[in-house]
């Protein structure tokens, strides 16, 4: 497939969507179904690699690229990733100046607390998913009594639990 | 001499997001956690006002969230240069690990090892996801707004679970009924 092609519906998936994985229906009907070149199998590894890597989980269209058209792909799907994120500019600074106007701030207000509830709503699926035995559940608490009552950095914490979880396996906790 | 990441500039800018960007596992919103106690609790760059003002804004961006609340982090510290080196940053690494990890991809499927380090960090990121997600909304619980604000956390999970509606059209819902009714001390 044409780089530039792909750069068009990988950048269309990416204008359309509102969240990183919102755009997997029009990649799946363009690439899958439309071109087919790319699998459902790989697309779904696409999803399993940007949960498994740091980043947002956007970063999967940087994979699907990767499958399409190896390292030109990739790039071309780090491009369609990043470049909708320059639209915020124009909003930051519209709703930034008139930030306390009243009605401004009370949409500003009403949007950071759905957004929150969104965000708390995302960790129940989350940790079904991540806490599947007594290591795991025993690791979300520790970090979470560490991250809500100290000041340790979030990388110690993260890189812990790397560590603790690999020692695990190794000593067949 | 230790480098003074106090002082807001490109280089730090740099620095700071291609550091705490490209290390957490769990996605934007985790990610997110991880930028606020280093840009906020540590740096204090910016205010946290500004903060959660870039992070409602990032949600009504199209495309990814993550890369939106950074760039606008990035406008709001040294406007267009800050936007352009936070957004590569934040993102050349990341995008360079998945590749990789898209071409080591079986091989990291069948080790044991990998895979339980993984899993383990991203029980670290359920932790991150939900202390960020009561950073958001603790400053707005006082008690004048409470009834407000549980209101809308009511209605969110309402139309969220009962009526599964998409996270967008919470969003916009949410916009809508703050400018219909903003409140007397907003």
């Amino acid at each position: 497939m044409n780089a530039l092609v792909l750069f068009l519906i990988l950048l269309k998936a990416s204008l359309t969507s509102f969240s990183g994985l919102a755009a997997i229906p029009i990649v799946r009907e363009e690439l899958v179904i439309h071109h087919h070149v790319l699998t459902d199998t790989q697309l779904n590894q696409a999803v399993v690699i940007s949960r498994s890597t740091p980043g947002p989980v956007a970063i999967y269209l940087v994979s699907v690229g990767y499958f399409v058209d190896g390292y030109i792909g990739a790039m071309v799907g780090w491009l369609a990733m990043i470049l909708p994120a320059f639209l915020v500019i124009p909003l930051i600074h519209f709703l930034g100046q008139k930030a306390d106007h009243p009605r401004v701030k009370s949409i500003l207000t009403s949007v950071i607390i759905a957004s929150a509830t969104l965000l708390f709503a995302q960790v129940i699926p989350l940790a079904k998913d991540a806490i599947d035995g007594y290591l795991t559940f025993i690791i979300a608490l520790i970090s979470f009594l560490l991250l809500l009552f100290t000041n340790v950095k979030t990388h110690w914490v993260i890189f812990s639990a790397l560590l603790i979880s690999a020692i695990s396996v190794i000593f067949s906790l | 001499m230790r480098p003074n990441f106090k002082e807001i500039n490109i280089k730090n800018i740099f620095l700071v997001f291609a550091s705490m960007g490209n290390l957490t596992f769990g996605g934007g919103n985790a990610t997110i956690g991880v930028l606020h106690r280093e840009i906020i609790e540590r740096l204090s760059w910016i205010s946290n006002e500004k903060f959660v003002l870039s992070f409602a804004i990032s949600r009504l961006s199209p495309g990814s969230n993550y890369f939106a609340f950074c760039v606008s982090i990035g406008w709001l510290l040294k406007r267009f240069p800050g936007a352009v080196v936070s957004l590569l940053a934040s993102s050349i690494p990341c995008s360079m690990i998945a590749a990789i990890a898209t071409v080591a991809f079986s091989f990291a499927q069948s080790n044991s090892i990998i895979k339980s380090a993984i899993h383990g960090a991203i029980a670290a990121a359920v932790s991150i996801t939900l202390v960020t997600s009561w950073n958001l909304i603790k400053p707005y619980l006082n008690k004048k707004s409470s009834f407000r604000v549980l209101s809308i956390i009511g209605l969110t999970f309402y139309l969220h679970y009962f009526i599964e509606l998409s996270a967008i059209d919470i969003i916009i819902i949410s916009a809508c009924l703050g400018g219909f009714f903003p409140s007397e001390k907003s």
